[in-house]
């Protein structure tokens, strides 16, 4: 486990753990402990990361392998969105106030522990941690369609620890350790790697499943539909990202992917992740619900992550990591953004909104700044990110995957600006009357992420240079 | 022997307490306390991962996962009382099951404990804790803290809509 960063598991969890004591006879400073822990630790890393002389020095003096730097700054940073809207969007009076904060801080900090970890069987402790605080989260909307949600959620990602769990096994009498160390080391030597690559597909299997990717993507659009709309944000901007995609990516620069060790592993991959990207982007062609479309959108944009991971050669790996950081910034203003059209409109079906431009200018722009990114236009941040995917299917020889990921990013793009037409253009609807912009409060995480979207993409060379580091060091 | 013997007790008294119990959060727990027993005799079996995992994944995951359903289920739960007869034959099923255990598994204890010397070496339980598996253990408090809070968060709803 990174040492270094182990402050950032604790912190979280401490806080968690004294706020429904300091919440009792004060009810808001559920609100501040939770948000405070969570700035006051994303400033630490942003300085940790960002300071001039790291800069200088082309990120070469990062502490550990720099993608568990990066990936806790991303929990932090959607953790900090999320904590400050709820502290503005959920009901003052909810009887569970305290423990939502509670939960979603210890969702930080088992996710900043999967992030450092490296063994397999404290990656699975906490993502079964991670994935019980998220089915306490989902049902926190007390609705049928929040506990239908949590179920699927339960239902379809409980058997994919199975997997994991029964994989590790395996690995454990193949391999005899469970060390991340070990399986590269030993996929690096000339052994023969039936046995061990078997386990590994096995736990590959249960991520795939925990990151919603197609087929086994069902629980996806009713869990982020159901569950509260800062639940969603949180789980589709980082939890499904951490709790599956990440672990993806993490095999496939074990495994080495690129030298073709598991040739047959890394290409069943790559197939998975470009269905993921045709059936969400086409099924979210066909959504009514905003935030069912954004569901269907994450599955799509997972999957160019999934595909990227499966070609796993170096510079894949970057545009993986980039695009895994890229999804988590939109698809938060997204969320959130949806957050808001409900709290003004009272609902999120598309056919009943309209003309939401006039009343909602910030909601509107944030969002056209975070779907222009999902589909890939220059010069925002996903545009970089895809480009790397696609000139690396390119580089090695797989033009009709570099084809087929161009083309639906068009789609992306089609059904984005068919949602805006939607919603945010054309004459205003019974439901959008009298409809004013929300709060600045709930404004500010959104109008935040979209300046980071468009740093990401403005100033480019520099994340660049982090990632290419990034990627030297998990995979050499 | 004694302390096997003691071990093997607990986790069937233990085993039957979940099985009888009115409360599904008591049967929850002694199903917890199950795994505890199991895993201390792997410890002295000389398999500290096996017991290891057992603790991390059956004493502690489980359980919280089924303390959490059932703090979601227990409102439905209270309005459908069972019939519980038939469970009354169990203490009789295990007399008969002690009786005849005291015959057969002492030989059967006796091998199992050959084949911890052989694999002896494992380390003691503090060694395996503290020594193999300390991010685990981190990652159990964890666990426990989620456990916490999924109750305080179901249960105040649950007062709330009675």
């Amino acid at each position: 486990m990174d040492k270094g960063l182990l402050a950032y598991l604790l912190i979280p969890l401490l806080s968690a753990v004294i706020i429904p004591f300091a919440a009792r006879t004060r009810p808001k400073m559920a609100d501040i402990l939770a948000n405070v822990t969570l700035l006051a630790g994303l400033a630490n890393l942003l300085w940790l990361a960002l300071r001039p002389s790291m800069i200088a020095g082309g990120f070469a003096d990062i502490p550990g392998d720099g993608l568990s730097l990066l990936l806790v700054a991303a929990v932090y940073l959607v953790g900090l969105c999320v904590t400050f809207f709820s502290a503005y969007f959920i009901e003052e009076g909810l009887p569970n106030r305290p423990a939502y904060y509670s939960l979603l801080l210890v969702s930080v900090a088992a996710m900043t522990g999967v992030v450092t970890t490296t063994d397999f069987f404290t990656l699975y402790v906490f993502i079964e941690v991670l994935a019980v605080t998220s089915f306490a989260l989902i049902t926190t909307d007390d609705s049928s369609a929040g506990i239908e949600g949590a179920l699927k959620y339960f239902f379809l990602t409980f058997p994919a620890s199975v997997l994991i769990i029964v994989g590790i096994a395996i690995l454990m009498m193949t391999l005899g350790s469970l060390s991340y160390e070990n399986l590269r080391l030993f996929m690096a030597s000339d052994a023969p790697a039936g046995p061990v690559t078997f386990a590994s597909a096995l736990i590959m299997l249960g991520f795939i499943v925990k990151s919603g990717v197609v087929p086994f993507h069902t629980w996806t659009p009713d869990a982020y539909q159901g569950a509260y709309a800062p639940v969603s944000a949180h789980l589709a901007g980082i939890v499904t990202k951490i709790s599956g995609v990440y672990a993806i990516i993490k095999l496939a620069t074990l495994l080495r992917f690129f030298d073709g060790r598991a040739q047959a592993l890394s290409e069943m991959l790559m197939f998975l992740g470009m269905l993921s990207i045709a059936v969400g982007a086409l099924a979210a062609l066909k959504q009514t619900n905003f935030k069912r479309m954004l569901a269907f959108s994450s599955i799509s944009q997972i999957g160019y992550i999934v595909l990227a991971a499966g070609l796993g050669t170096p510079l894949a790996i970057m545009g993986a990591v980039f695009h895994l950081i890229n999804h988590a910034t939109f698809k938060t203003v997204l969320f959130l953004n949806s957050a808001s059209l409900e709290k003004s409109t009272g609902t999120t079906d598309m056919d009943k909104l309209g003309g939401m431009e006039h009343s909602m200018p910030w909601t509107s722009w944030t969002s056209i700044v975070a779907l222009l990114s999902t589909a890939g236009v220059p010069p925002l941040s996903g545009f970089w990110s895809k480009l790397l995917i696609i000139l690396a299917l390119w580089e090695s020889g797989l033009r009709v995957y570099a084809v087929l990921a161009l083309l639906f990013s068009i789609v992306t793009l089609a059904y984005f600006m068919m949602m805006q037409k939607k919603v945010f253009f054309g004459k205003k609807t019974p439901a959008s009357e009298r409809v004013q912009e929300v709060s600045a409060p709930l404004l500010a995480p959104v109008v935040l992420m979209s300046a980071i979207i468009v740093a990401l993409g403005l100033l480019f060379p520099y994340f660049y240079a982090y990632v290419k580091v990034v990627a030297e060091r998990i995979i050499l | 022997m004694i302390y096997h013997t003691l071990l093997f007790a607990l986790a069937a008294v233990f085993a039957l307490w979940a099985v009888m119990a009115r409360k599904l959060l008591v049967s929850a727990i002694m199903l917890a306390l199950v795994s505890v027993c199991v895993s201390l005799i792997f410890f002295d079996f000389g398999a500290p991962w096996a017991g290891v995992f057992e603790l991390s994944v059956c004493a502690g995951l489980i359980t919280v996962l089924f303390v959490g359903a059932v703090s979601l289920i227990r409102a439905e739960d209270e309005k459908r009382p069972e019939n519980r007869a038939r469970f009354y034959a169990l203490p009789f099923a295990a007399a008969i099951f002690a009786i005849a255990a005291w015959f057969y598994l002492p030989a059967f204890v006796e091998e199992l404990a050959a084949g911890a010397k052989i694999g002896s070496g494992g380390g003691s339980i503090g060694r395996a804790l503290w020594g193999m598996r300390r991010p685990d253990l981190l990652g159990q408090v964890l666990m426990l803290a989620a456990g916490v809070f999924v109750i305080k968060s179901v249960f105040p709803r649950r007062t709330q809509s009675k």
